[in-house]
């Protein structure tokens, strides 16, 4: 049974794998970046393609709605394309996934350092 | 939502919003750290101890509703996210609570970044059976029940600072 299981080309692996990565990737640069899928205006419920700015009295503009968009989109395509090819994501070390994932912890208290000094 | 305004305050029904968050969010931290006392603490036989039946617990039972958790926590925080980034936390601005305001970001980048550690993390324990995934299991759910407990742990200092209705 083993046998056959690695014998087979292990797709959702693969697509896991890189998704794992890429996703949180993508997540942290485009926040960083500051590029967003779309901005959501709440105090008019607007929407507006990639990033816009807050309308003067029209309230706050939020894009981590954006972010996490680009993220789940960027990440699919990427894993998508590698689950075509399992062979070559199974060289992508799973430790990546967790050690890029814990890594933006200080990454982000230095982002935020703002928050903390102000 | 004009509907749901006749039967309730506006504020009630936000509040009853971020309570089932909340809830949402106790049960994942509550079965993440289980899952994690279990990968960091390999059973004895015969263990009776409170923290051998803590840790004692089958991880792979978890793995499902630790993932449709993070999901469904995550869609809720989200809806009230919108009110949050206008009811509450431009009063925090104002107020100049930095440090909290600081701590609700890094919250919402943590959720995102797990949001993207799901797929793996619930494969693994899928195939609980395959001892070369055994370092995937252990370390994707101990990062997930850092990030789950941070974020539980900003909510609620968020939440007293200024909730809904305050």
């Amino acid at each position: 049974m083993s046998v056959q299981r690695s014998a087979k080309p292990d797709r959702a692996l693969a697509f896991a794998r890189v998704f794992a990565l890429a996703a949180p990737v993508i997540y942290v640069i485009c926040e960083l970046m500051n590029w967003p899928v779309f901005t959501y205006h709440p105090g008019t419920g607007r929407l507006d393609w990639g990033w816009a700015a807050a309308v003067k009295d029209e309230g706050p503009a939020m894009y981590w709605f954006g972010w996490n968009l680009s993220m789940l989109i960027g990440g699919a395509v990427v894993a998508g394309l590698a689950s075509l090819a399992p062979g070559l994501a199974r060289r992508l070390p799973l430790a990546f996934s967790w050690i890029f994932a814990l890594a933006c912890v200080p990454l982000y208290l230095y982002a935020l350092r703002f928050y903390w000094t102000h | 939502m004009e509907l749901v305004h006749l039967v309730m305050a506006e504020t009630t029904f936000w509040t009853i919003l971020l309570m089932i968050h909340g809830l949402l969010s106790m049960a994942l931290i509550g079965a993440l750290t289980h899952q994690a006392a279990s990968v960091l603490r390999a059973p004895k036989a015969g263990g009776v101890g409170l923290a051998a039946r803590f840790s004692g617990v089958k991880g792979e039972v978890y793995a499902s509703a630790v993932a449709g958790l993070w999901v469904v926590t995550f869609l809720f925080g989200a809806w009230i996210y919108v009110k949050y980034r206008t009811y509450i936390r431009i009063p925090i601005e104002q107020e100049e609570f930095w440090k909290t305001l600081g701590a609700f970001e890094l919250k919402e980048q943590l959720a995102s970044i797990g949001l993207g550690l799901l797929p793996l993390y619930w494969l693994v324990w899928r195939r609980s059976s395959d001892k070369a995934l055994q370092p995937a299991r252990k370390w994707l759910t101990l990062t997930l029940a850092l990030f789950g407990w941070i974020a539980f742990l900003v909510g609620h200092v968020v939440n007293n600072v200024r909730g809904f209705g305050s």
